[in-house]
């Protein structure tokens, strides 16, 4: 295991739970121009900052830890957005969701005692993990080469490679790509998906 | 747009990234390989066939528990290098109470200290950056250099299924404690795993954590550290979802046996072998001693002998009214030696942790939920000096 000191994992707290922070913010509340927007993102920003339980980071800490390096990079792709102006984007690409929720069930499964894979000591120290983690950040260069999902290949390169630099948020390269509030973001990505699929279906099927 | 996204200085970028990547994912690999020989476990070797411990109560009492905390749980020993023995407990109003700290006494020349306080919720919330709700089981382990780890029960929202485990370090002697991080044991936000009883030493001045999961299934694992107190690898232990709190044995340089707390319909205490220094694992048959969701400690003695703390049960008793100590000459076959303590139903004996100090026993266990009781006992054998 090759852990990162505490010391940095407080402050990647901060940092990432303030990007989370601004993303639910600005998704919620309807702003219009980039200053009143600021402000929320900034605001939002500083507020982890503040000492002992006045900070959210001190009760989201409590609760959730440190956000995956993925999550805030994607919340940081949400607030970039609201920025440019670009909110028809998706921020969470269904490709993306399909394959968080998809290997976060089996991650959690073994993690639970469901199963007896021994998965997650395998994000610490196999040494197959540093050649997925490039293999991956390989792909999502190919992603962004090819001009399509390009936020979100961008958002998992740079987990990636933040992962790779700093061992943030824990050492674990399962925990650079996914947490429990970004799976249920997935999961909920991908149920929204298939319930407008048969509401589709449903609206266009042939009456006899 | 298209363009934007595919201009050649993001594509550079990009590549950039991909290479940094890889040039630190190479570094950490070779880090790794270069420290990648498996530690051994520690164990001395013992003239002739190990000894069947005899054992001769010599003193009972209590650790004296801090003024007006009437509650006390968990307790956990470690032996400085100066010969003294270090008792860790939590204690506070009642369990999982907002004031429950995590204390320590200190047995030498024969007495205990007064309990001094390591670290309360408030205190680890300070140095942990973020919220602590509930203060829980310790264990202790001295490292080569006299370090003293405490690792720690510390939860977060929500109840024990939310524990996570904190390390603190103290560089002396015990007198002062700082945090050094929240170990990463599961993808879930780290919870769900608790720490009760004590390490066992690795040939390379590092040492074995056990430890274990606690979300509707329980099954056990262990952490392995280096002797800078860094962790290097985490296993689970063997694939029972019902058994937890393991409390390792070490045979030899490879063997290592885990005897553990049954939730399982067996109610026997549960039992796993490992053949490579507890990397990986296999469960075996329960040992013939029972167990009915109480928690065990066990430790190799000395002179190769071993002992094991384990509740039993009276007819129409109490499940932890009678606390037992058994002993066995390789691990396997266990034969009760003597009561350490036989009260009435409803009386609760449990949750033991025991040392080796010289050719002194040293056992302490949770008495009514009130105080830390502690029982010393020769080794007579005269062959269990360290």
């Amino acid at each position: 295991m090759t852990l990162p000191e505490l010391g940095l994992q407080i402050l990647w707290a901060r940092l990432a739970w303030g990007v989370v922070g601004a993303a639910l913010l600005l998704s919620l509340l309807p702003l219009r121009g980039t200053k009143p927007r600021a402000a929320v993102a900034l605001l939002a920003l500083a507020a982890m900052w503040l000492p002992g339980p006045a900070s959210p980071a001190w009760w989201l800490g409590l609760a959730f830890q440190q956000p995956s390096g993925l999550f805030a990079a994607l919340c940081g792709v949400s607030v970039w957005k609201r920025f440019a102006d670009r909110p028809e984007q998706q921020t969470l690409p269904l490709a993306l969701a399909a394959a968080l929720v998809a290997g976060g069930l089996v991650l959690y499964a073994d993690a639970v005692g469901a199963l007896a894979l021994g998965l997650y000591p395998w994000g610490f120290d196999a040494p197959q993990a540093p050649v997925a983690a490039v293999v991956l950040s390989v792909l999502a260069l190919a992603v962004i080469v090819r001009g399509r999902q390009h936020a979100a290949a961008w958002a998992v390169l740079l987990a990636l490679t933040f992962h790779a630099v700093t061992h943030l948020p824990t050492g674990n390269v399962f925990d650079a790509l996914l947490d429990p509030l970004l799976w249920l973001w997935a999961l909920a990505r991908c149920v929204a998906f298939l319930i407008a699929r048969l509401r589709g279906r449903a609206t266009v099927a042939p009456t006899s | 747009m298209s363009r934007a996204r595919r201009s050649p200085r993001m594509l550079v970028l990009a590549l950039a990234c991909v290479m940094l990547g890889a040039a630190a994912e190479w570094r950490r690999a070779a880090i790794t390989g270069a420290t990648a020989r498996e530690p051994r476990l520690a164990v001395k070797p013992v003239a002739g066939a190990a000894k069947m411990p005899r054992l001769v109560p010599r003193s009972s009492q209590r650790i004296p528990m801090p003024d007006g905390v009437p509650a006390a749980h968990a307790s956990a020993l470690t032996v400085l290098p100066s010969g003294e023995l270090l008792a860790f407990w939590w204690a506070g109003s009642r369990e999982s109470a907002p004031d429950v700290s995590l204390y320590l006494a200190r047995w030498a020349d024969g007495r205990w200290s007064s309990a001094q306080k390591v670290v309360d919720r408030a205190g680890l919330g300070r140095q942990l950056g973020f919220g602590v709700r509930r203060i829980g089981n310790p264990s202790a382990w001295v490292g080569p250099d006299g370090r003293v780890h405490v690792f720690m029960v510390a939860t977060g929202l929500g109840g024990w299924a939310a524990a996570r485990v904190v390390q603190l370090e103290s560089a002396d002697a015990a007198r002062s404690f700082t945090v050094r991080r929240v170990l990463p044991l599961t993808p879930l936000a780290d919870t769900s795993v608790l720490v009760r009883t004590n390490p066992v030493g690795l040939d390379d001045g590092g040492w074995l954590l056990p430890a274990y999961f606690e979300l509707r299934n329980k099954y056990p694992m262990v952490v392995s550290f280096d002797a800078d107190g860094a962790p290097r690898w985490l296993s689970r232990i063997g694939r029972s979802t019902t058994a937890l709190q393991p409390a390792l044995l070490p045979v030899s340089g490879t063997e290592l046996r885990a005897v553990m707390r049954d939730i399982g319909p067996s109610h026997r205490v549960q039992q796993a072998v490992s053949h490579d220094a507890g990397r990986h694992w296999e469960d075996v048959a329960p040992l013939d001693l029972p167990n009915r969701d109480d928690s065990v400690a066990a430790l190799r003695l000395a002179n190769g002998g071993y002992v094991l703390l384990h509740n039993d049960t009276l007819p129409g008793g109490s499940p932890r009214q009678w606390l037992r100590l058994s002993t066995s000459a390789d691990a396997q076959a266990w034969t009760p030696a003597l009561d350490v303590q036989r009260g009435n139903a409803g009386d609760e004996f449990s949750y033991p942790s025991v040392q080796q100090l010289g050719r002194q026993l040293h056992v302490t266990y949770t008495a009514q939920r009130q105080a830390i009781g502690h029982q010393v006992y020769d080794i007579e054998d005269g062959e269990g000096a360290p």
